[in-house]
């Protein structure tokens, strides 16, 4: 039996620009196994953030399928079984930080006194635990963003889907978080797929592709 | 609490921040809204409240009447006071005479009393400001205090009286002389209508003013406390010989209680009309919101969130916007209320002055009677219209995907 956390068949995905279409993209295959980090590369405008909308199941594909744990993906399983880490962090500005990575649990259902404890650990391990409770707004970029990386790990996820994480940090800072995010991926045996333009990052993954005319190589 | 719940929550009282600028704002409109609608109808309905008073202060909270004249006042009289709920019945005779003195002419209202009996019914006592009810006697009567003024009537005053009999003497060539009374007492009620022209006479004297005989117009009831006096009319006129009527205060007096219910009801409806823009302007508030958070609601939706869940997280906001500014509107009502005597003297001290306030208005102090109805109407129409205006925003909240939200500028 596979070991895959996610595979995805023959998927396309093309968009109207005026009276044109435009294939973004033309057949994907990949196929993510439980506690390999993946890299994907490719120019601006090569659909690399149009394949994670594919694999996350907040867009739906022109064609292909797409599975989650060996099951067809459904949007009610994405809190459980994905996490995801964007480039604008994204945080709830008027929670802290310990709100912030609660929420994710909290989606799920009420948090009891073992979710406040993850998320307490969780911070700890990003480095956080003496800024929980400061709001998004008093935290560096670099610290918002391992705050977003808690809030992904903090459902137990299979696979997080990482979205060009380093967009917005200066270059040291991106480092750090892309080490944290790695070291905490393999340390909790969750699968990483991610999207980045930095190569020295995409090198630190177990496996990298390429995004390029609508086909991942 | 659902997820939902609590950011609605965290959206309008974030962490640290004790009132928001929008919070405060939005939940202030709907605050004003709802003291001003509590405080005028408090005050509306002080003044009805004030007014059933005295009105059963005058008449009892039940007459029983009749077409013609009742002819045994006394055998019904006492035939009333066997019934359970009845405090207290006195027959009473009224109508208008022509009043002079010192060549001044007026045409009060005249309400004949039985001495004996009018005190189970009626507290004269209470409203005499000079003169004493014992000093009543069948050549004496007692004047509204307005009444006095206006003539110049003091206590002690030898006034006459013309009645429409002596109008009837008049077609017959018979002599017409006026009757002859000494002012007994002067009593002031409190409300304008009933003070402006009114002798309380006794009943023998405007039998006689009228060429009534032993025969009155009416029986005035007390009821004892607690006692509902709409119910105990009903079952007095399953039981009261045809002809006689047993008519509660408010139908007595039912075309002014009519006008100040309908005032009481136009001043709410208008100003209904502040909740209802406080409510346009939570929507609006919240509409801004919507559009801020696009990227935000797009995480939801991506962290799992549901779109009817993103949209109940607005809606409620609408709610908890209601449930505040009705609570601090209630306060504010509460505080308005308590302490309005008080601003009404500042207010007349700067403007026209106490005692021109109370000459042209007839009060200084403003009657206040809150009822639970009229409290929760007001309750829960503000909490239904500030979570209404919620449903816009929350429906265009819901209609965003999130793989679009999150990607907007």
């Amino acid at each position: 039996m596979s070991d895959a956390v996610l595979s995805a068949r023959g998927m396309r995905k093309s968009y109207l620009s005026g009276d044109r279409r435009i294939e973004v993209l033309q057949g994907v295959d990949l196929e993510v196994r439980a506690g390999e980090s993946i890299s994907i590369r490719g120019e601006s405008g090569s659909g690399k953030s149009t394949l994670l909308n594919l694999l996350s199941g907040l867009d739906a594909p022109d064609a292909g399928t797409l599975q989650w744990a060996g099951g067809p993906a459904r949007v009610e399983l994405r809190a459980e079984f994905l996490g995801m880490v964007f480039q604008s962090f994204y945080l709830i500005p008027e929670i802290d930080a310990r709100a912030n990575v609660l929420m994710a649990a909290r989606m799920r259902g009420r948090p009891g006194p073992a979710e406040r404890a993850r998320a307490a650990d969780l911070l700890d391990r990003v480095g956080l635990a003496a800024r929980a409770r400061h709001l998004p707004a008093q935290l560096s970029g670099g610290e918002r963003q391992r705050v977003a990386v808690a809030r992904a790990l903090m459902n137990f996820p299979k696979l997080i889907l990482a979205d060009e994480p380093t967009g917005n940090l200066d270059e040291h800072t991106g480092d750090a978080v892309i080490e944290l995010l790695l070291a905490l991926a393999r340390e909790t045996r969750t699968a990483l797929v991610l999207v980045t333009h930095n190569p020295a990052h995409a090198k630190k993954t177990d496996r990298q592709m390429l995004l390029h005319d609508g086909v991942l190589r | 609490m659902p997820w939902y719940l609590y950011l609605a929550l965290k959206q309008l009282f974030p962490t640290g921040r004790v009132f928001p600028f929008f919070t405060f704002m939005s939940g202030l409109g709907v605050a004003v809204g709802v003291a001003l609608l509590v405080v005028t109808t408090s005050i509306m309905g002080g003044f009805g409240h004030g007014i059933r008073g005295m009105i059963v202060d005058t008449q009892g909270e039940i007459q029983v009447v009749s077409p013609t004249l009742i002819d045994h006042p006394i055998a019904l009289v006492e035939r009333l006071e066997q019934v359970p709920g009845i405090a207290g019945a006195t027959p009473f005779a009224r109508g208008v005479v022509m009043l002079q003195y010192h060549n001044k002419p007026d045409f009060p209202e005249i309400q004949g009393v039985d001495l004996a009996r009018v005190g189970k019914v009626i507290p004269f006592e209470r409203y005499l400001v000079a003169g004493s009810l014992d000093d009543l006697d069948d050549d004496s009567i007692l004047v509204s205090a307005q009444l006095a003024r206006g003539m110049g009537m003091q206590l002690g005053s030898e006034v006459e009286i013309y009645s429409p009999l002596m109008l009837e003497k008049m077609k017959q060539d018979e002599i017409l002389l006026p009757r002859g009374v000494r002012i007994a007492g002067i009593f002031e009620i409190g409300h304008q209508h009933l003070d402006r022209r009114m002798i309380i006479a006794p009943l023998r004297l405007m039998q006689e003013l009228y060429g009534l005989g032993p025969t009155v117009h009416g029986i005035s009831v007390r009821l004892k406390p607690g006692v509902d006096e709409f119910v105990l009319a009903r079952q007095l006129n399953e039981t009261l010989p045809a002809g006689l009527q047993a008519l509660t205060w408010f139908e007595s007096a039912a075309d002014f209680q009519s006008v100040i219910r309908f005032e009481k009801y136009m001043v709410f409806f208008l100003l209904a009309f502040i909740v209802v823009v406080a409510a346009l302007s939570i929507m609006s508030s919240l509409l801004i919101s919507v559009v801020r958070k696009t990227r935000e609601i797009g995480l939801l939706g991506a962290l799992g969130g549901k779109p009817r869940q993103v949209a109940a997280c607005f809606c409620a906001q609408g709610f908890f916007l209601g449930v505040t500014g009705t609570a601090a509107g209630l306060l504010l009502a509460w505080l308005v209320i308590s302490f309005r005597n008080d601003i009404v003297r500042v207010l007349a001290r700067f403007t026209v002055g106490e005692d021109v306030f109370q000459q042209f208005y007839g009060f200084v102090n403003l009657p206040s009677h809150t009822t639970g109805s009229d409290l929760a109407t007001i309750i829960v129409g503000a909490i239904v219209a500030s979570t209404l205006a919620g449903l816009l925003p929350a429906w265009r909240a819901a209609q965003l995907k999130p793989v679009e939200a999150l990607r907007s500028e």
